[in-house]
């Protein structure tokens, strides 16, 4: 045999110890027959999993190979026919016979064709290996279709051909090189693996990638010639560059990883870690390469010191203060952590039910007392990224106070409540929830009220009132007792909180907000409406959340009495009543009854127009000539008509101050300010031009209508003449408000029982309003600008409502 | 629809998102702890007494 010569060059070849890889480290034990049979006992199963393990065995092979300081690149080809190649540059698998095969094989041949036969068995060779749990490469070669190895040793090129594990002819030399490695190209048989034999690009490239950052220096390629798609792998910077990449898309805490790294009774560890602002911890741990997904003895050692190394700076450094504090867990010192934890030990032993777990009890001690030694020095030379990590630290341990306090909240039940529901809440005998409501009211009084009023067959009550806290003497901060929102969530029956909240618990589908229409019930609503939308918006988006529509007004007129829902509702009303009674000249004809609605309705539009210019000192009687003397940006064109106009406005209306007229070159026009008291009116093109005053213009059809003042209008009880259309418009509503008795409603607390319900309980009169998720996005804008820091924004907000809320008034 | 965290003001979405309108399960928990300590407040600088309901007659 051609080869025997080269087994005595090698094996005599003693120059360099440790690179004898020779056919004595190979140890014989029979029985790859036995892998075909029950493949999923040697690569857990023979779907992807399994499939993919085949690579990754050969790979971990390789990577042995550059361990023990040989190899320095390794390179997976995809085929079209479905098969891989693994190649690289190591010192090639042993090609001489083995001294102890009494059938003479090659270790090579040996080494694919025995099961247990390899390398690792005797840590002599290779001090440290991964090769997934050592089945070795021979139960690759038991599972695929065909595999062919090349092996480049000592200047020659040697090969051999294997169908089904079987060899198909000896290891033969096939020429001459200059290089050195391994090449082995396998096709998975499709016969053991019956659901897929297709290798996906994405899954292998990541797997290679992992293998590429936790060896330094190793560079690792992947090519798919099915797609041609190509990556490259090679970290310098190792386990650094592998947490970098984690990080990659997140904002890290301190801009460089520490790394951490020491050398104990032949078990190296490597730890690389750095911080970001998210709340997940990430940790990957690796023993030989091998990524031990269910952690084990270095993950236990790397936890403890890290733990201990934050509290004892933490308390050193006097964030946590020794004796009053609570000591901070070891899971907050791990939010936002991503760390990678390599440990390579010559004899891991793999526990779990998935063999992923590092066993080795004397790993735990190596890892912790070396990130002791590295953390606590590094903490002290970094203060400023060590304080960062404390306090991040410090926040998810408030963070899981909360959430411990908010538990108790809703678990604890009042001493005397054997039926777990509130003492104040007044329930419906009704148990669908489908048929049930609860109305959440403000105040005691109204809540009393409620109850009194309210169907209890199918209503329920929960009065709840605001807390108002006197934090400085003029101010009063408003918001919902602690004890309030547990009574809430109780009487709701949902639970609350990220693991305990069920929405099909929840024992009312309609839950009703019913507040006072003022700025306190307006606070105490918005409070709510944030709350539900924050902490449990599916009860917003199953529709059951609604707020109440109780009337502004009570109208009375004689003995009956009529519940009006807003401003709108209420004009509209007094206008019918205004037009039973009035007789008016409208373009010189008498018009009464309903044909007169639509007139007011424009009297009214116009004024409230003018007041609205009257609010922001544009003086009325200005306008109104301004009006009559039919002024538009034409006019202005001319600086003759412009001054006529200003002659006239001084000779109509009294105390007039006229400026100067100007030319308003922007415009090719002139204009001119006409001052009374404290008002001013700039008459230029840009004001004559605007949509406020373009709408007031249409509206004063209506008084050009009615004719010249002195403006008739005739009741039962005569004629009244009236000198202006504000006048008019008084009278109007002095027409129809005469026998009438308004209220307004400020505060539920005003209606009694039977109000209320008639008015805003019962389910056949009532309007509701129902919250969309829309709304309490809107609602939990203003509670967060009411709330905010910015005083500014939050003066903004109140007074424009306030403003609004003024104009609202009749 | 796109929404911003109430908490660390990221921006998350309101669908597929078991902890919306929060971005994450923590700063659901961190609001919750809020309301339970009561450090939600709404300041109210009050200018003069609150109006009661008027009555018009005439």
């Amino acid at each position: 045999m051609e080869e025997k010569e080269q087994i005595n060059q090698v094996g005599n070849d003693e120059q360099q110890e440790k690179e004898a890889y020779g056919a004595e480290d190979i140890k014989i034990l029979k029985g790859l027959s036995a892998v075909r049979k029950r493949p999923a006992m040697y690569i857990g199963s023979t779907g992807p999993e399994g499939l993919y393990h085949l690579v990754y065995e050969v790979v971990d092979n390789s990577v042995d190979e550059s361990l023990a300081g040989f190899c320095k690149n390794i390179e997976v080809m995809l085929h079209h026919d479905g098969s891989c190649t693994v190649i690289d540059d190591g010192r090639g698998i042993p090609t001489d016979q083995h001294p102890g095969d009494p059938e003479g094989r090659t270790a090579a041949e040996i080494a694919l064709t025995e099961l247990h036969a390899g390398g690792k068995f005797e840590s002599k060779a290779y001090k440290i290996s991964g090769g997934l749990h050592g089945v070795g490469v021979s139960v690759v070669n038991a599972l695929s279709e065909w595999l062919d190895v090349e092996i480049k040793q000592n200047g020659k090129v040697f090969q051999q051909h294997f169908d089904r594990g079987k060899p198909s002819g000896p290891l033969t030399i096939v020429g001459k090189t200059k290089s050195r490695g391994t090449k082995i190209t396998f096709k998975p048989d499709a016969e053991i693996f019956e659901e897929t034999t297709e290798f996906s690009y994405d899954i292998l490239s990541q797997r290679l990638r992992e293998m590429a950052f936790l060896n330094s220096g190793l560079k690792v390629s992947i090519h798919d010639e099915r797609t041609d798609k190509t990556q490259e792998f090679h970290y310098k910077g190792g386990i650094v560059s592998f947490v970098e990449h984690l990080n990659k898309n997140k904002t890290s805490l301190h801009p460089k990883p520490v790394y951490i790294s020491g050398e104990k009774d032949g078990i190296t560890a490597e730890i690389a870690l750095q911080y970001n602002d998210a709340y997940t911890e990430n940790i990957f741990t690796f023993a030989n390469n091998i990524n031990t997904k269910e952690g084990g003895t270095h993950l236990i050692g790397f936890k403890s010191a890290l733990t201990r190394t934050a509290n004892s700076y933490a308390t050193s450094s006097g964030v946590l203060k020794n004796g009053k504090d609570a000591a901070l867990s070891g899971e907050d010192i791990r939010e936002g952590l991503t760390a990678v934890i390599s440990v390579k030990l010559p004899n891991p032993q793999f526990e779990g039910q998935t063999k992923m777990k590092l066993g080795n009890s004397e790993v735990k001690g190596i890892v912790e007392s070396i990130v002791n030694e590295t953390l606590g020095a590094y903490f002290e030379e970094n203060p400023s990224v060590a304080r960062k990590v404390i306090e991040k630290a410090v926040q998810a341990a408030r963070a899981r106070e909360a959430a411990r306090k908010a538990r108790e909240l809703t678990r604890r039940k009042g001493a005397l409540e054997d039926t777990g529901l509130p003492g104040k809440l007044a329930d419906c005998s009704e148990k669908d929830a489908a048929l049930s409501e609860i109305f959440i009211v403000e105040g005691d009084s109204a809540g009393g009220s409620a109850k009194q009023g309210r169907d209890r067959r199918t209503q329920a009550i929960l009065p709840l009132r605001g807390k108002i806290l006197n934090v400085e003497k003029a101010r009063f901060d408003k918001m919902l007792a602690s004890e309030e929102i547990r009574i809430l969530i109780t009487a709701l029956g949902t639970s609350v909180g990220t693991e305990d909240f069920d929405i099909n618990k929840i024992r009312y589908h309609k839950v009703i907000l019913m507040t006072d229409a003022d700025v306190d019930g307006a606070h105490i609503r918005t409070l709510l409406l944030t709350f539900f939308y924050r902490q449990m918006p599916q009860v917003i988006e199953n529709g059951y959340l609604y707020i109440a529509q109780p009337p502004l007004f009570k109208v009375k007129k004689g003995r009956t009495e009529k519940y009006v829902q807003n401003e709108t509702e209420m004009q509209n009303m007094l206008f019918e009543l205004a037009a039973d009674d009035l007789d008016m000249p409208v373009r010189g004809q008498a018009v009464k009854g309903k044909a007169l609605i639509p007139h007011l309705k424009r009297l009214s539009k116009f004024e409230k127009l003018i007041e609205w210019f009257s609010r922001r000192r544009k003086d009325p009687n200005v306008l109104r000539l301004i009006l009559k003397a039919g002024v538009n940006k034409e006019i202005l064109k001319s600086q003759k008509a412009v001054e006529r106009l200003s002659a006239l406005i001084q000779k109509e209306v009294p105390n007039i101050t006229a400026g100067e007229v100007n030319s308003d070159e922007e415009h090719q026009a002139y204009s001119v300010e006409i001052r009374r008291h404290n008002n001013k009116i700039l008459v230029d093109t840009n004001f004559l031009s605007s949509p406020e005053f373009k709408e007031l213009e249409n509206l004063y059809g209506i008084i050009k209508d009615l004719g010249e003042p002195p403006y008739k209008a005739e009741t039962k009880e005569g004629l009244k003449e009236l000198n202006s259309s504000a006048e008019l418009l008084e009278h109007v509503f002095a027409v129809a408000k005469k026998g009438l008795t308004i209220q307004r409603y400020k505060g539920l607390g005003e209606m009694n029982p039977t109000q209320l319900w008639e008015t805003t309980m019962d389910s056949e009169k009532r309007t509701l309003l129902q919250v969309t998720i829309q709304d309490s996005v809107q609602a939990d804008e203003i509670f967060t600008i009411l709330m905010g820091d910015q005083v500014e924004p939050r003066k903004d907000f109140i007074t424009k409502h306030a403003l609004e809320a003024r104009n609202i008034d009749i | 629809m796109k929404i911003i965290c109430p908490i660390c003001k990221k921006t998350t979405t309101w669908e597929e998102n078991a902890w919306r309108p929060f971005c994450s399960e923590k700063c659901k928990l961190i609001d919750l702890g809020k309301w339970v300590l009561e450090e939600y407040r709404i300041p109210d600088e009050k200018t003069g007494e609150k109006e009661k309901g008027e009555t018009t007659k005439d």
